[in-house]
């Protein structure tokens, strides 16, 4: 049989995890719009402790990288310095604090969203079927009551917005959460950035809505250290007509995990993720994606790349869900991992959940190491082994890369846009 | 060849149907006589396709008025299988691809089906094959499509010449051929006129659906019917047709009293 | 489509759905120790089976019923089912002249017929009535070539050594927990040994009949491929219609030497229930096949049309050097049926290779899911798996999943996964009945043509059979 996936969780009244009960206790007490259910969130969290390898979300998780960071919130030190901004982007940073967040001279359509209506948008991305509350790394973000960036979005908003947090080497727990409500026909293009230098974790939940014909493109890339930890759930509704396009590009971190979850909440929109996942050294790269289509005509288009090197971990898990409602979904999946080295893993499972009959759904999944035909074509151009290599692997990650906004460049290492290093 | 007393093979009297109710056909009339060939000119969205579906008793069609009798039978009453049966035949502009269905049987059974309704025995594997071989010079091709899948991976023109085989093998009363040159390039236009010409003869009927003159260059219609908002305008011989060609389908449209008289 | 109408085609009347009446001896129900024991000992077993028994029995008590797959069902009240049935005329039957003609006359009516003027000419079948291996046709030939085809019980009796050396060594007897249970109660089952060498002159086959209401049937079958040697097995399954449930929690090990062959089938038609979801048998069953050698090879066919909960994941551990696994898999489900199937490919040993065909067929209100894993280890240079499952929907009350596991952690692997999503599409039905052929007809073409790479995988007299029993489901006029 198939080694049993447990679903179900360890729920017997047990001691709090320390890592949970060392975190809860150091929080403040919560203020703000509505302390009960940051309180709700304390309790929830201290019941589930750590995600366990025993629920089938975290089977191929390991979390230790999560204990091993020190459980309080990171007292953010003197900014490190950035690379300039380019031209056509708006930077924030985020640093965890609220006081940042005020006084910005926001580009034309932007506007601050008040408390009360983030929350509610918040709520209807994060609580639907495809995003429960109580998945952990919304409810450890939910427990710590981040300071909320909350953005209306009105017309097509020129610059590239950037959104950077840094949470440097310093100790502990760095949680963010962003909330966008992008108003019909909206267009907004979003950089998130998150860097890292040690062990610590940084918390990010971003819920947007995408109401009818919005459009928000959407990259992420995230560049961590040994030791760092990044939990992201992107929590995206989508109504007709809307489009959401997703670059993420990964590396770096002692674990990552990335969760993208959409609804097509009336179906009819589109939906485009593109992620680029590298691990090396004892790296951990996790991405859980879910899509689920809650009305006719809609369309998914996923790829998912990995390179796998060293010792590193590779995680991909896929969900598509098409109910009844939606007929003539048009879904299509491909995750292509690459094996660079004997020790490292990949670990793929798609997962495809469909009672329509009139839909087109289709995905496939590869794991292999550099074509050998295409090294020799190289190779018998004159080209070294290694060097073939690299083009062929800078090639690969090239696809994904080429998604993101032109001057995401600057957050990447030079070895980065070249592809990790050779094997 | 056009012989007045030959007999009516396809009657259609005031035709008029929808598709996802939206009326399409708005009361067509044809007659087609043993031995003739009729060609049905119109710009897309004419109501040339759905007069095609019509006929075969496509599903997703619904008759709203009018008639059609087939050799004296009512034609509409029957399902699309008993219609190709009796010897009704479409050749399909986009004919599907049937994945996992092996071309060669689907022949079989098809042509053993018509066989059977005319009280034929049905023909055996081996009977067959060397029908089906036959068969395959009247549109030269390749034995190797026989192994494949229905339509599965065949190019444009290798579809409608596996439409022309089964034409071949089935051996139809009345054929209606939509928009068969499409997509077609000049070799491969030239193979299926060849073959429907070879097929045409003076027991059965063709009706061509088209909009281009080339296919009539290939084959010589005995009436050209002009399409418009869902019925038949005008009615010529093959000049009819080069007229279309020298002055387009504008005319159609700035001449609202053919229209009203029709 | 007019998918009202593909729907009733697919609901068409269970046809082995008869109970014989025939005087059986059971014992009484529920399980414990004792239960254990009594079964070893009505069967007359050596000391080492009672201790793997018990073994068993006692894991099995410490083990959670397995709830990943998601299926749903009322808890299953293990103290209800009755663990020992068989009908009465005890003693193995030295010819079939002394086989009750009742018995005979079941497998008549199943169309698997026993008596030496009517049996298949080129297959030995062993029947299995409920609990018990009732005839074995064809023994005397096999065993001319060396070929050892019996009940598991007449193996434990006749051949205890080599039951002692494979039995457990595949499925362990704690390795799920349906398979401990049937470790600790097993009835009956087949047992097949080709010597080293030899290829077995005919297909082997097995007709599992279950007939009592309240048993249930918890077979075993053991086939051991040695040295170059090559054998195709073919396994059948049919059970009376009840509004109960019955559960059926079945284990089959395979064990293939150096540059050995087995080829397993399974056409599993168990009773569904209704269309209610009343009724209907569990199917809880573990199968593996183990490639010890280098270059064996073992392959395994399966067409599920039947049962209310098919549970199963055929799979093989590839050890042997260049060993290679197969697995091709039909499933149909219909009304309110549920399969979680698929199987586990284990590359352990280099340049092993693996394939995986799925087509699952999802009709009414069922749940039809593919689960599999394909795992290379470290050690398995060179290894390549290709795997692609299809689902193929019938209406828009029915799901379709897939879960398919890869890990790897060899970079000189290549796996390969492909899937997709399809239904009988309106144009296609109509293309096919616009030259002819009939709506019925047109549906059974395009299932059987969706099917086609698995059926090419039967052996050909069962090719055929496969065939006709999805156009029995899929078809008004058979029958």
């Amino acid at each position: 049989m198939v080694a049993a996936p447990l679903t179900t969780a360890a729920a017997v009244a047990a001691p709090v995890h320390p890592w949970v009960g060392a975190l809860l206790a150091g929080l403040p007490d919560p203020a703000g719009l509505r302390p009960e259910s940051v309180l709700a969130a304390q309790a929830a969290l201290a019941a589930a402790g750590l995600p366990s390898r025993r629920q089938e979300d975290w089977r191929f998780t390991d979390t230790t990288p999560i204990t091993a960071v020190d459980p309080r919130l990171l007292e953010p030190g003197a900014p490190a310095p950035l690379p300039p901004v380019a031209e056509g982007h708006q930077r924030v940073v985020l640093d965890g604090r609220a006081e940042s967040l005020e006084g910005i001279a926001w580009p034309e359509g932007i506007e601050p969203l008040g408390d009360e209506e983030a929350q509610a948008v918040l709520g209807r991305c994060l609580g639907t079927a495809a995003a429960k509350e109580s998945d952990w790394p919304v409810l450890v973000n939910s427990a710590m009551s981040p300071a909320v960036l909350g953005l209306r979005v009105r017309g097509a908003v020129a610059p590239v917005l950037e959104l950077v947090s840094d949470a440097g080497e310093a100790q502990g727990v760095l949680p963010l959460r962003v909330v966008l409500l992008l108003e019909p026909e909206a267009r907004l293009e979003l950089l998130q950035v998150h860097l890292s230098g040690g062990a610590n974790l940084t918390s990010v939940v971003v819920g947007a809505e995408l109401t009818s014909g919005a459009e928000l493109r959407h990259g992420v890339v995230a560049t961590g250290a040994a030791g760092s930890v990044l939990l992201a759930r992107l929590a995206i509704r989508q109504a007709p007509g809307s489009r959401w396009s997703l670059a993420t590009v990964s590396r770096g971190w002692g674990l990552v995990r990335l969760e993208p979850r959409v609804v097509q909440s009336e179906g009819e929109a589109e939906t485009r993720l593109r992620s680029l996942q590298l691990v090396d050294g004892q790296q951990i790269a996790d991405t859980h994606s879910r899509v689920r289509f809650d009305g006719p005509g809609g369309q998914l288009e996923q790829l998912h790349k990995v390179v796998a090197d060293g010792q590193g971990r590779s995680v991909f898990n896929g969900a598509v869900v098409v109910p009844r409602a939606a007929q003539r979904t048009d879904a299509s999946q491909l995750s292509r991992s690459l094996l660079l080295s004997d020790r490292a893993r990949v670990d793929t499972k798609p997962e495809l959940e469909i009672v329509a009959d009139d839909v087109r759904c289709a995905h496939g999944a590869t794991v292999s190491r550099l074509q050998e035909d295409e090294l020799f074509y190289l190779r018998s151009r004159g080209i070294g082994a290694a060097e073939a290599a690299r083009l062929l692997l800078r090639g690969y990650c090239q696809e994904i890369l080429g998604e993101l906004p032109a001057a995401a460049a600057i957050w990447q290492a030079p070895s980065f846009s070249a592809g990790p290093e050779t094997p | 060849m056009i012989r007045p007393d030959a007999p009516v093979l396809l009657e259609i009297r005031d035709l008029h149907a929808s598709v996802a109710d939206q009326p399409i056909l708005h009361g067509v009339n044809l007659t087609l006589r043993a031995g003739e060939i009729h060609a049905v000119m119109g710009r897309n969205g004419s109501g040339k396709s759905t007069l095609s579906k019509v006929l075969a008793g496509h599903p997703a069609y619904t008759v709203t008025g009018g008639s059609v009798r087939y050799r004296g039978e009512d034609l509409l009453a029957l399902d699309p299988e008993q219609r190709a049966r009796i010897g009704l035949f479409l050749g399909f502009q986009y004919p599907v691809e049937i994945p996992g269905v092996s071309n060669l049987e689907f022949l079989r059974v098809a042509t053993n089906a018509r066989r059977q309704e005319g009280g034929e025995e049905e023909l055996d594997t081996f009977a067959f094959e060397d029908l089906v071989n036959e068969k395959l010079q009247v549109v030269q091709m390749d034995p190797a499509f026989l192994e494949r899948s229905v339509n599965e991976g065949f190019s444009g023109g290798e579809k409608k010449r596996n439409e022309i085989l089964q034409m071949a093998l089935l051996e139809p009363v009345v054929a209606i051929l939509d928009e068969t040159d499409s997509g077609l390039d000049i070799d491969a236009l030239r193979i299926v006129s060849g073959g429907v010409n070879h097929l045409a003869g003076p027991d059965n009927a063709t009706l061509l659906i088209t909009h281009y003159q080339r296919l009539l260059d290939a084959i010589t219609p005995d009436y050209v019917h002009v399409m418009a908002h869902g019925r038949i305008l005008r009615t010529g011989g093959k000049e009819l047709a080069l007229e279309l060609e020298q002055r387009g389908y504008d005319w159609v449209d700035a001449e609202p009293a053919v229209l009203e008289a029709v | 489509m007019s998918t009202a109408s593909v729907g009733e085609l697919v609901s068409q009347p269970y046809k082995y759905g008869f109970v014989t009446d025939i005087e059986t001896e059971k014992i009484a129900k529920g399980l414990s120790e004792d239960v254990v024991r009594l079964i070893s000992a009505k069967k007359e077993e050596p000391a080492f089976l009672l201790d793997f028994r018990l073994r068993a029995y006692r894991q099995w008590l410490q083990m959670d019923e397995p709830d990943w797959a998601g299926l749903g069902y009322p808890a299953i009240d293990y103290q209800n089912i009755i663990y020992y049935a068989a009908p009465k005329q005890q003693d193995k039957k030295a010819s079939l002249d002394e086989v009750d003609p009742k018995l005979l006359e079941t497998f008549d009516k199943l169309g698997i017929p026993l008596s030496e003027q009517k049996r298949l000419s080129n297959v030995a079948v062993d029947a299995v009535f409920d609990s018990v291996s009732i005839a074995t046709t064809y023994k005397e030939k096999l065993a001319e070539h060396g070929v050892i085809f019996c009940s598991i019980s007449e193996a434990v009796k006749e051949h205890p050594e080599l039951i002692e050396k494979y039995l457990g060594t595949v499925v362990p007897c704690n390795d799920n927990y349906f398979a401990a249970l049937n470790s600790a109660v097993f009835s009956d089952g087949s047992f097949v040994f080709i010597p080293r060498g030899v290829e077995c002159p005919m297909e082997l086959s097995t007709y599992f009949r279950i007939n009592s209401g309240d048993t249930g049937q918890f077979e075993r079958t053991l086939i051991v491929a040695e040295e170059r040697a090559s054998v195709s097995y073919l396994e059948g399954c049919t059970a009376p219609m009840f509004d109960t449930n019955q559960l059926h929690a079945a284990v089959v090990e395979l064990v293939a030497l150096d540059d050995a062959s087995i080829k397993y089938s399974t056409v599993q038609n168990w009773y569904a229930g209704d269309e209610n979801g009343v009724g209907g048998i569990y199917n809880f069953v573990t199968k593996r096949g183990q490639c010890r050698g280098d270059r064996s090879r073992i392959s395994w066919t399966q067409v599920e049309t039947g049962s209310a909960i098919t549970w199963k994941y055929p799979s093989c551990v590839l050890q042997g050097a260049d060993s290679v696994g197969e697995f091709y898999s039909v499933a149909l489900t219909n009304n309110r049926q549920q399969a979680d199937t698929g199987t586990k490919m284990i590359h352990v040993g280099p340049r092993t290779r693996s394939t995986i065909v799925s087509k699952g067929i999802s009709a009414g209100h069922s749940s039809n899911s593919y689960r599999g894993l394909v795992q290379i280890g470290p050690k398995a240079v060179g290894a390549r798996n290709f795997s692609q499952c299809d689902s193929m929907l019938i209406g828009d009350q029915a799901a379709a999943n897939t879960y398919p596991y890869i890990r790897s952690q060899q970079s000189d692997a290549d796996i390969e996964h492909e899937a997709s999503t399809c239904r009988i599409s309106e144009d296609q039905l109509f293309y096919l009945q616009s030259r002819g052929i009939g709506f019925e007809q047109a549906v059974s073409m395009m299932v059987s043509g969706f099917c086609r790479d698995v059926f090419h995988q039967l052996p050909m007299e069962f090719a055929a059979e496969a065939d006709k029993l999805l156009a029995l489901k899929l078809e008004g006029s058979v029958g």
